[in-house]
């Protein structure tokens, strides 16, 4: 065995200088990919953290967006705005950044001072990312408490709801809560169709919403708010309302209520009778109740126009008699029962359609079912499901049952209209998008009839509506009175009314008609009365007068309008027609 | 060669480095500048929406009626009376045919220095 002195000499000989470099070069490049390694390590490792980092941005358990969401602006028919949205400043601390909390509460107290030092102190301490200290400032308030400068409160601009028709149309529109959702009115509506889930979204933000357009008309809803306003101090009332409905697109013009309040303040809408007489208020309707009867007898076929009815002596049922209010005791035509609104003539009536008949039209009239009607605030009307002889004759003039101002105002619309009922909108509507939803409930003959029967009660000597017609003069307005006594201990009580006008005009050619209502009303003066024709004729007259012409419709005393709307059979009876 | 490439190629980075930092200052001026514009947008349509409220009441029958009602008395208006309306229908047509005899009558007159009008305010006593 040959040992070679080059078999050992690596053993035991340094590596060469260009190897040891190569190796050391290795080690380094190694080191080098590990510090890298390392290196990017840590970036992704902080990417990783970054990203399970969850923002909070909720706002006291709500989101950011829910909180400067903003909601359409309400316009009416004519584009005045009715509700707009306005920016406002709302204070807010983050108390986990507040250095000194004293310093802090004495600070804000000078331009606050409304807000209670112990309340406060405990707000601003604590380990909390976000307190709202006060909501909806003004952008004085904002500068102010800007100059203070203290550290760890701030303001966000939320979207707060105005409205500059201030009590105007407080029952239409409702009112928002401080985070700007609807809790009654137009507003809740429109909250259930979509915007909630718009603002849920958070897309409902900046001014780029769709304007929401009423039917409502400004100018008419001041007129009417303005003589609802006035009739409470003139006849001492203790409410009144009134509504206006286009009968042939059941756009509501105009709806007031009073005592109302003020969507700006909507802690005044919890007051005591604020409600919306109009839509959750039901009352008796007396003797407006009369057309309806009248209507479905006409329509029935089983009475004309041009029949008699005896009424010299009053209806007994068992021990009580039903009697005339204005007595005539005579044999009365149609015309006179409607004139001189005779119970007794509207009982006969009523009896010679049938009681059956005349129940089931007024569920033809919808008056046993809320009205299909946007605001929120509804109550369902109380009418007998069936009726005894003598429920039949006391509904026939309107007691025993109550039914709200808007159910009236649909039925008095739809005998107006020529016989179509159609549903009432607070959203403008065509006709042409209104003829689909019609319903016939009376023909047009009948339609005919009671229109005629309205305005003859306006112009005909002795017509209870006279009233009404010293102020609408020229405006073909005609409609019916109805004086409902309310029930005291359980009586009823003649010093105690309810008082309505229900109208329609101008009658040649109808497109309004009108309810009004006053509560408890007393004489405006010595000569005059309390029944209905003082008070709820008498703002009528005056509503129309001013709101005619804003709405289009001249004044014509010409005396061929009213004669062409008198219906043939008429003549044979009254051939001067009224 | 490599090392000329090397050179360059340093230079190339410096530069680039240079550039990068560059944008990067321009993109954060831009950046706040954007920010600057989009809150003084966002003040300003807060002043919008306080003024457009500000119209709205300003418009609102509700409002204008009770001015109206201060000045009634010095601007001599009141509600419209039914009696104040009238239709182009109503205006009375013009006569048939102008009576040409009496016109020509009348400008002669004229010219001739008889003003028949003088005749009716000395009636009157009107000088």
């Amino acid at each position: 065995m040959a040992i070679t002195a080059d078999d050992f000499s690596p053993a035991i000989a340094l590596d060469g200088a260009r190897k040891q470099r190569v190796n050391l070069t290795q080690a380094r490049i190694r080191w080098m990919i590990l510090a890298l390694f390392l290196a990017f390590g840590l970036i992704c490792g902080r990417l990783v953290m970054l990203g399970m980092v969850e923002t909070d941005q909720s706002i006291e358990g709500q989101t950011r967006d829910v909180i400067q969401a903003s909601r359409p602006p309400i316009l009416d028919r004519n584009g005045l705005e009715m509700a707009v949205d306005i920016r406002v400043p709302s204070l807010y601390a983050e108390p986990r950044r507040i250095v000194d909390v004293e310093e802090a509460v004495r600070k804000l107290r000078t331009v606050l001072p409304d807000l209670k030092e112990d309340w406060l102190r405990n707000r601003l301490s604590g380990d909390k990312g976000f307190v709202w200290v006060q909501r909806e400032l003004t952008p004085a308030i904002e500068d102010a408490v800007m100059q203070l400068g203290i550290p760890g409160v701030d303001f966000i601009t939320e979207s707060k709801r105005f409205y500059p028709g201030m009590r105007e149309a407080s029952h239409i529109l409702g009112s928002t809560n401080v985070d700007n959702q609807g809790i009654s009115g137009i507003e809740r509506h429109m909250d259930t169709e979509s915007i909630a889930l718009l603002q849920e979204l958070g897309l409902a933000r900046g001014a780029a919403l769709t304007p929401v357009e009423l039917s409502i008309d400004m100018r008419a809803q001041h007129v009417m708010h303005d003589q609802v306003v006035d009739a409470m101090t003139r006849y001492q009332a203790i409410a009144a309302a009134g509504v206006m409905m286009d009968i042939h697109t059941g756009e509501i013009i105009a709806l007031a209520s009073v005592p109302d309040f003020d969507p700006n303040d909507p802690s005044s809408a919890l007051v005591k009778d604020t409600f919306n007489r109009v839509t959750s208020g039901i009352f008796e309707p007396g003797s407006t109740f009369k057309t309806v009867t009248l209507a479905g007898a006409l329509d029935s076929g089983m009475v004309k126009l041009t029949d008699q009815f005896d009424a010299r002596y009053g209806v007994r049922f068992g021990r009580f008699t039903i009697d005339d209010f204005h007595g005539k005791h005579r044999i009365l035509s149609l015309p006179e029962v409607y004139k001189y609104s005779s119970n007794i003539g509207t009982i006969r009536v009523m009896q010679a359609m049938g009681k059956e008949a005349f129940r089931d039209f007024l569920s033809t009239m919808k008056f046993d079912k809320r009205v299909d009607f946007e605001l929120p605030e509804m109550r369902v009307p109380t009418v007998p499901g069936s009726f005894s002889e003598v429920g039949a004759a006391t509904a026939s003039f309107g007691h025993g049952l109550s039914v709200s101002p808007l159910h009236l105002v649909t039925a008095y619309a739809a005998f107006a209209n020529g016989g179509n009922y159609i549903s009432p909108t607070l959203y403008k509507r065509s006709v042409t998008e209104a003829e689909p939803l019609y319903e016939r409930v009376i023909s047009e003959d009948t339609s005919a009839s009671m229109r005629y029967l309205m305005r003859l009660n306006a112009i005909s000597s002795g017509g209870s509506g006279s009233q009404m017609n010293k102020a609408a003069l020229g405006y073909r307005a005609g409609g019916k009175t109805g004086t409902a006594e309310k029930v005291v201990d359980g009586r009823y009580s003649s010093s105690k009314v309810t008082n309505f006008f229900a109208s329609a005009f101008p009658l040649d050619n109808p497109k309004y008609a009108m309810v009004i209502m006053v509560d408890e009303p007393k004489a405006e003066n010595p000569q005059s009365g309390t029944t209905a024709g003082w008070n709820a004729g008498a703002i009528t007259g005056r509503v129309i007068q001013r709101v005619a012409p804003m709405l289009g419709i001249a004044p014509d005393f010409s005396e061929a309008l009213d004669q062409q709307i008198v219906p043939a059979s008429v003549r044979q009876l009254y051939p001067e027609g009224f | 060669m490599i090392r000329t490439i090397n050179i360059v190629l340093v230079f190339v980075s410096v530069a680039m480095l240079a550039g990068v930092y560059g944008l990067k200052f321009t993109i954060e001026g831009t950046a706040a500048e954007r920010t600057a514009l989009s809150a003084k947008i966002h003040e300003q349509e807060g002043e919008l929406s306080l003024l457009q409220a500000d119209w709205a009441v300003l418009n609102q029958p509700g409002h204008v009626e009770p001015i109206v009602r201060r000045h009634e008395v010095e601007l001599a208006v009141g509600p419209v009376k039914q009696e104040q309306f009238a239709a182009f229908t109503a205006i009375p047509m013009r006569p048939a045919r102008p009576d040409t005899a009496a016109m020509d009558a009348l400008f002669q007159a004229v010219a001739e220095g008889i003003d028949p009008i003088d005749a009716i305010l000395e009636l009157e006593g009107i000088e």
